[in-house]
């Protein structure tokens, strides 16, 4: 606890006269608001003595709403009240004001106190905290945060009863103990080039072994009975799936944030179809479709043939297939356009007559999605940069027919 | 099929620089209408950075030396980007660099005009010509702008320094006394930032609202009423020309408290100065000691809790040598087409490693 007076001075704006220093040994921050407004007022019940009124105004000058400062109140009155002092405005010798405040390390409960001529001032800190992130919910898409970490990620992928968390810097193994997942191992990651910014990568699981493709690596690893991952420099295509039926083979664009526009579909056609962010397949009448996000900015509709078929205008770079079959075809989820700096969401679609259908309400998400990929047959696995908390959030997106 | 080789003008522009859009193997007509479709689709944007592309970007301050500067705006580019041109007091040109740590940035390069006048930077802003400029509050303050605006927290100071030649501290207090602080943030600053009696603002202290900032004139006027003309009168230099209109408001104000106030002989730095320190550190105790070098005062002692902080603050503005008036800060045009995470930081540096600038293809 800081908690310190500060001066003792002649006139409420005078000029100080002395300076009195008393910092406890072993001082820290309290360990929250509470905290140092007890603190606060047990040396405001010092000064004043017992049975003493003192008059305290608050302030709020930090980010923390006014539910903090009640809180701090409460606890301060309390504190007060236990040291036998009492609050009153009629008339009291002495007069307080406690400001709840704040810089980027730590916030600040300050309190100015003034008797006749004599001030001080107290201060009271502790570190900040985490700002719990705003939900929301959709009525047919549902979300529900799998992992989240300050370091960038790229995938999560669930092979066998494990979580893999693949980050820019390493692999990641959890597994699940008392209710929550607890790291088990983790192999670093490292590139014989410098990564791309935007770096992407992404895991594909098969039972307890996986893939991991990340630009110019190719690799491969296993979570039974321990963690196992080994890379090899490579330029051969990454395995995009669209749920767990259709699959496309994708050339990424070294040093960048795209595929280079060579495809190879299922039935071994290749094809060039310009650079793409991601792709997705979707069922229309029972007719297969792929969407690949153009760098342009277009969703381009193709046919089973990858001929151009249509296009969607206001998606988002970042779309994911899912096996779920809500009315006549298959959906799609998307993201939609932005440009990093505003909160994201994610929208169900469904392709009608080569068209785009939204199909649910956009899913709201605390920042911009920075992947997006398929997770299994039936859910796709989101990367979020929370805005307010600038950690990294994985979320599990399942679509409900309703 | 025979091929044709491509000839749609724009078609030729764009196939330099994308190889994916010379859509060679189709007949001409195919290729030119899905060049067609795809330039009608051009000011779509997406989630996903684009790459290529040159940020032009222009700045009041002329840097004249003969090699780049190593602190400052221009050094912060070196994060991302290597210099490639220099022409000192006039241009820089700073390139993506490709080793550049977390990945070579969107951006081909940077393109930076120096010694462009505000007035100028906003007509080259508003005619297409430069992607980001600097603003002063005016310029941040006009609506309909379709203009983005980059704004950083608070970290110019806005101060009064007094030389020595006025010795007498009632003379100085008077003065702090006398600013019409309110006035000059409503009407000349378009409120911008905030108004303090605190060296270091609030968002990096916490505790600029222990200093008062108030004006009290018949205070100000009673500390001076006894003093002979001779104590009261001094001369007030401004060091920046865009700030001139606020030292004459200062030398109206000044004279309601029965100051005389005067601009300095040419040449002459004044015997008090209207000066603008820049904070660059969000460390409150790096930061004041950083404004005191800056200001020619004692460096503080060692802060590191919130109260040495404080003593230290008032320490430095007991005997009212400076007076903090205003804190306010870098404010930033912007052209709609540059995207991604705001370019500077909360203290003002520029960071546009991460920006990209939609007309930009690969």
């Amino acid at each position: 606890m800081q908690c310190v007076i500060i001066a003792a001075v002649k006139g409420w704006h005078a000029v100080l006269s002395a300076l009195l220093f008393f910092i406890p040994g072993g001082a820290s921050a309290a360990d929250d608001g509470n905290g140092a407004a007890r603190e606060l007022a047990r040396k405001t019940a010092a000064f004043i003595g017992k049975g003493e009124p003192v008059s305290v105004a608050w302030n709020n000058l930090g980010s923390l709403g006014s539910a903090a400062l009640l809180d701090a109140r409460n606890a301060f009155e309390a504190a007060l009240k236990e040291a036998g002092c009492r609050i009153s405005d009629v008339a009291p010798l002495t007069e307080a004001r406690v400001t709840l405040s704040e810089n980027r390390a730590q916030f600040l409960l300050v309190e100015e106190i003034r008797r006749g001529d004599e001030r001080q001032v107290w201060f009271a800190s502790w570190r900040r905290g985490e700002t719990i992130p705003a939900s929301s919910s959709g009525v047919v898409l549902e979300k529900k945060m799998v992992w989240e970490q300050d370091e960038a990620m790229l995938d999560v992928a669930f092979p066998g009863d494990s979580m893999v968390v693949l980050s820019p810097s390493k692999v990641t193994l959890y597994q699940r103990g008392s209710g929550s997942w607890s790291a088990a191992a983790s192999v670093p990651l490292s590139s014989p080039r410098p990564w791309p910014r935007d770096l992407r990568g992404h895991i594909r699981v098969n039972a307890a072994n996986f893939q991991t493709y990340l630009p110019g690596l190719a690799c491969s690893g296993g979570v039974d009975p321990a963690l196992s991952f080994e890379c090899k420099a490579s330029d051969e295509p990454w395995v995009l799936e669209s749920g767990s039926r259709a699959m496309l083979l994708g050339y990424y664009a070294a040093g960048r944030n795209y595929f280079d526009g060579r495809v190879i579909s299922q039935a071994g056609a290749k094809k060039n179809v310009g650079p793409f962010y991601a792709a997705a397949s979707v069922q229309e009448q029972g007719q297969s479709l792929w969407l690949l996000t153009l760098v342009d900015g277009r969703t381009q509709i193709f046919d089973a043939s990858f001929e151009p078929a249509g296009s969607v205008a206001s998606w988002g770079s970042d779309i994911a297939g899912t096996d779920a079959h809500c009315g006549n075809g298959s959906q799609v989820l998307a993201t939609r356009p932005g440009d990093g700096t505003s909160t994201d969401a994610v929208q169900a679609f469904s392709i009608v007559n080569r068209s785009a259908t939204p199909l649910s309400t956009p899913l709201e998400l605390p920042g911009p999605v920075t992947a997006l990929w398929p997770s299994g047959g039936s859910a796709v696995l989101a990367i979020v940069h929370n805005l307010a908390t600038g950690r990294y959030e994985a979320y599990a997106i399942t679509v409900s027919c309703g | 099929m025979r091929h044709t080789p491509l000839r749609c003008p724009v078609a030729k522009s764009l196939a330099g620089r994308d190889p994916q859009t010379a859509f060679t193997d189709k007949p001409l007509a195919v290729r030119c209408a899905a060049l067609a479709v795809t330039l009608a689709f051009v000011s779509f944007s997406a989630t996903r950075p684009h790459y290529g592309g040159v940020l032009r970007v222009e700045m009041r301050e002329a840097i004249e030396s003969a090699e780049p500067p190593q602190t400052g705006s221009l050094a912060a580019l070196t994060a991302g980007f290597t210099i490639s041109q220099w022409e000192g007091g006039r241009r820089a040109i700073y390139s993506a660099d490709p080793a550049a740590a977390g990945g070579r940035p969107f951006l081909d390069s940077v393109e930076v005009q120096m010694g462009r006048p505000l007035h100028d930077q906003s007509i080259a802003l508003n005619l297409g010509k430069a992607d980001l400029v600097e603003f002063d509050a005016s310029d941040a303050q006009r609506a309909g702008s379709p203009h983005k605006v980059w704004s950083s927290s608070p970290v110019r100071v806005l101060l009064l320094l007094f030389g020595p030649r006025v010795e007498d501290t009632h003379v100085r207090e008077a003065l702090a006394l006398a600013v019409d602080r309110t006035s000059i943030h409503n009407v000349m600053l378009q409120r911008q930032g905030e108004i303090s009696g605190a060296l270091l603002p609030q968002w990096i202290s916490g505790e600029a609202f222990l200093f008062p900032a108030t004006t009290d004139v018949p205070k100000a006027r009673s500390m001076t009423a006894a003093l002979p003309p001779a104590a009261r009168t001094f001369t007030l230099g401004v060091a920046d020309p865009a700030n001139r209109r606020i030292a004459d408001r200062i030398a109206l104000n000044a004279r309601d408290a029965g100051l005389t106030i005067s601009p300095p002989p040419p040449g002459a730095p004044g015997d008090v100065r209207l000066l603008e320190v820049r904070i660059r550190s969000a460390d409150p105790a790096t930061a004041l000691a950083q404004l005191c070098s800056a200001l020619g005062l004692a460096a503080p002692p060692r802060m590191d809790s919130p109260e040495a902080l404080y003593a230290a603050e008032r320490a430095l503005l007991e005997n009212y040598r400076v007076i903090p008036l205003f804190h306010l800060p870098v404010v930033y045009g912007v052209n709609p087409r540059v995207k991604g995470a705001p370019g500077i930081t909360p203290l003002g540096e520029w960071r546009f490693e991460n920006l990209w600038v939609e007309a930009a293809r690969p």
